[in-house]
């Protein structure tokens, strides 16, 4: 990279016009000032006439003079005049050159990197699905704006289907039914809206209003699948209004808060009682310690910083897959993937080539391109399974699903930490088995 | 036979395979201005020394003072003319290299990352993820998408929205079959073009011709044949001729070879084909990235049970406490369907696993956690698919052979 950077830099520097249009300058210039030279001498002439009766021949006389010296000047511009052009030349000449160093130095960088080919394009045929995916990354993303200028873009212009021999289409009747139906997408801004407003006030207003509603709104699905989310919204709320709400070091309102806390958690808890005792019970025991709560066994509850980012990322995740969706946009992570799997891809395609050999495109990879996801993300593996095969004793269904994490995350003390074990749980634990 | 290397490290080298386009296309353009530079010097070189030598010559014969100052005001004038269009094209040169600075700056970045599980690569390739769907919206002609996404996510410079739209202008005026806007391209880039077969051009001024034998306009037919078709006689032959025979056959003919010159189809393939000119004469690969980077992550991803007919953990939503694996989520699952699975050698299995009297298969300690968390009384669990209660008397077991 760094060549590629120096021989740019090169170019900038060398290979630019400013010089050529230096010389463009100096050519007129040169230009200029013979003009002057002869406009003045006929101005001259014309100006120091003297009486009349000189005229006529003083006329002719600096005419025929005139007219010698704007000759003689003429003759000696056609030198200058060519040489100034040469040197033009030449200034391109160096930026032509710059350019073919620069071309050169690209062609050097990208040498084994060919542009993956797409004799096998699987996609080109779907641009409706792959217009779909976009909406919904988009809305997922919170993009609304970008989203709703889409969906108005592929209504109007709806994509063409690229059908070739190569392009196997076997869902085709499905395809239509699937374009962006925009009943469904409108439904699906409102619902990542209603994500992002709740977001917002967790995160920036640490208003947890907003969260509990809707986690007390969909209570029962979280209760079954096995979320605390519902609870630890609560708690939190708990902890801050115990803290001193938005003036933590004001005394005044710290009195008010634990008052309101306690209150608080008189009215809300008893629903919970059932399955999160113990954390209850951990809470009115930390009211013990209250004047000295940063000193007792209590400090990670109450003094923890990054409670209110995990809750978020934990509303997130619960958010996405109630509504059947993954928490990470899966068009993120299939393409980060692909970037990643593409070198071991491309070289399998090599080989094929080579020996004249093709896979069934349909079925398996004959190559393991190195990818499994971590428990947390993704699916346990094994080889030899396939579709059809009945799910006798051991199915494929291996993965236990993440349990709720916000207990090892309590480790982590700063965002970085936080966000790079996120990363990890993308591209976790990527296995690189040539096989071939 | 495996070599198992588990390894997150970034090999940054082998990870520009998408980025190839990236740094072509701003030094395609710095190449087509400078050879818009480079054309108008020559024209100007040629014009102005003749016009000297003739005014020199003609001044020598006699010619007055007024109307030999006049000539070089004329050349003057010319040069400045000269001037100015090599000053907008150097302040264009300048941006460009701008352009190219910044993105030899961004792949740099990437040399700086150790490690696949970094947080500054979630960040990079976010920002690949919003360049190749810019430059999806922008070949699929969403212009206004693809401007609104790159200026929220300030990576105009990273992308370009110009040339793709222009491409996009040129195609659609194809579409509404009008020749004029795609034949002023071809002489915008004559100098670039002579590299490449030319076949465009012929083509456009063929469809010329033929929409004036639609008309009836024989004469006028002919004589546009005789300046632009005739030349091309030695490179398409076949289809000079055929051009001329088309002069005896109207356009609702049945026989194939000339209603197949007269049909409509041929403005859709027109556009296709300037626009695969278009992209190779600026290295852009034909299909979008895109498409190339999601058919290898949905590959690698991919596993037999994401379209299993039988109900996976991943797809149930409702019944577990699993994120949704991506390809079952909802945007890719169809997408995902014609592609193939990813290769895997090896199981990757929870500790200690149990089976269900329903079959289902779970580690130990997870399911016991996970029905605890439920809030079921020790002594019971949950299949966390099914829902259904057992008795943990009733679990057994599973040794993998």
């Amino acid at each position: 990279m760094e060549a590629l950077l120096e021989e740019h830099e090169k170019l900038c520097r060398k290979g630019n016009l400013s010089k050529s249009v230096e010389d463009v300058q100096k050519t007129i210039d040169l230009l200029v000032k013979a003009r002057d030279s002869i406009a003045a001498s006929t101005y001259l002439m014309l100006f120091s006439l003297g009486p009349v009766g000189k005229e006529l021949l003083t006329y002719a006389h600096c005419h025929l003079q005139d007219q010698n010296s704007a000759s003689v000047t003429l003759a000696k511009l056609q030198n200058p005049v060519k040489q100034s052009f040469e040197a033009v030349n030449s200034d391109l000449k160096d930026v032509y050159k710059g350019l073919g160093n620069y071309s050169k130095a690209l062609d050097k960088k990208f040498k084994d990197k060919p542009l993956p080919t797409t004799d096998y394009d699987a996609l080109s045929s779907h641009p409706a699905l792959i217009n779909r995916a976009i909406a919904m990354h988009l809305l997922r993303e919170g993009q609304f704006s970008v989203a709703s200028t889409f969906l108005t873009d592929a209504t109007n212009n709806p994509p063409r289907p690229v059908i070739s021999s190569s392009t196997p289409n076997p869902h085709a009747n499905i395809e239509v039914d699937l374009g962006i139906d925009s009943l469904k997408s409108e439904s699906l801004r409102k619902q990542f809206a209603n994500m992002y407003h709740i977001l917002h006030e967790l995160k920036n207003q640490k208003n947890l209003l907003p969260a509990i509603a809707w986690a007390r709104e969909k209570s029962d699905a979280l209760e079954t699948r096995g979320s605390n989310l519902e609870f630890e919204l609560s708690k939190l709320q708990f902890v801050w209004l115990f803290t001193g709400g938005s003036n933590p070091n004001d005394a005044r309102s710290l009195y008010l808060g634990q008052q309101q806390a306690l209150g608080y958690a008189r009215r809300e808890f008893a629903h919970f009682q059932g399955r999160y005792l113990r954390e209850i019970q951990q809470l009115s025991g930390a009211m013990a310690f209250c004047p000295n709560l940063a000193q007792s066994p209590y400090r990670r509850i109450f003094h923890n910083d990054d409670a209110w980012e995990d809750l978020a990322n934990v509303f997130t995740r619960e958010f996405c897959s109630l509504l059947g969706l993954s928490a990470d946009s899966p068009l993120y992570i299939a393409t980060t993937a692909g970037a990643i799997a593409l070198p071991t891809l491309l070289k399998l395609q090599t080989i094929m080539k080579e020996k004249r050999t093709e896979w069934t495109t349909q079925h398996e990879l004959p190559v393991s391109t190195a990818f499994y996801s971590s428990l947390q993300k993704g699916p346990l593996i094994f080889p030899g399974g396939n579709t059809s095969s009945a799910r006798v004793s051991l199915s494929l269904d291996l993965r236990l699903p993440s349990v709720e994490r916000t207990d090892d995350r309590r480790e982590s003390t700063n965002d970085d930490a936080l966000r790079a074990r996120r990363c990890a749980g993308i591209v976790s634990e990527i296995e690189q088995r040539v096989t071939i | 036979m495996t070599a198992e290397l588990t390894t997150t490290k970034l090999n940054a080298e082998s990870h520009l395979l998408l980025d190839q386009p990236l740094l072509r296309l701003p030094h395609e353009l710095a190449r087509k201005n400078f050879k818009t530079v480079q054309k108008h010097v020559e024209r100007e070189n040629k014009d102005v020394l003749s016009a000297l030598k003739s005014t020199a010559n003609a001044s020598l014969a006699g010619q007055d003072a007024p109307k030999t100052v006049a000539s070089l005001e004329n050349m003057i004038h010319r040069l400045q003319g000269l001037k100015r269009k090599m000053e907008t094209l150097h302040g264009e040169e300048k941006a460009l290299h701008q352009a190219s600075r910044k993105r030899i700056q961004h792949l740099q970045d990437l040399y700086e990352i150790p490690s696949l599980a970094d947080v500054k690569y979630d960040e990079w390739s976010r920002v690949r993820l919003n360049r190749l769907l810019v430059d999806y919206l922008l070949r699929c002609g969403y212009g206004e998408s693809a401007k609104a996404l790159a200026r929220e996510k300030g990576i105009e410079e990273l992308v370009d929205l110009e040339v793709f739209m222009q491409c996009h202008r040129v195609e659609q005026s194809l579409r509404r079959r009008s020749t004029q806007e795609c034949l002023a391209w071809c002489a915008e880039h004559r100098p670039m073009m002579k590299k490449l077969d030319n076949r465009l051009e012929f083509e456009l001024r063929l469809q010329q011709y033929i929409e004036l034998r639609r008309n009836r306009q024989l004469v006028e037919a002919r004589q546009h044949a005789q300046k632009y078709l005739t030349q091309h006689a030695g490179t398409y032959l076949e289809e000079v001729n055929r051009a001329a025979g088309l002069l005896a056959y109207p356009p609702d003919t049945h026989v194939r070879e000339y209603s197949k010159l007269y049909s409509d189809s041929r403005w859709d393939d027109l556009a296709k084909l300037f626009v695969t000119t278009h992209h190779e004469l600026f290295s852009l690969p034909p299909r979008p990235l895109l498409h190339i980077a999601l058919s290898a992550g949905l590959s690698a991803l991919k596993t037999p049970s994401c379209h299993s007919k039988h109900a996976s953990s991943t797809a149930n939503a409702s019944s577990t406490t699993t994120s949704v694996c991506p390809i079952c989520s909802t945007e890719l699952n169809d997408l995902a369907r014609n592609l193939p699975y990813a290769h895997h050698t090896k199981s990757y299995v929870e500790n200690d696993p149990v089976v269900l009297p329903n079959g289902r298969v779970y580690g130990r300690d997870r399911l016991l956690e996970m029905s605890e968390k439920v809030g079921l009384d020790a002594g019971q669990v949950k299949d966390p698919t099914t829902s259904i209660i057992y008795p943990a008397s009733e679990i057994r077991k599973v040794y993998i052979s």
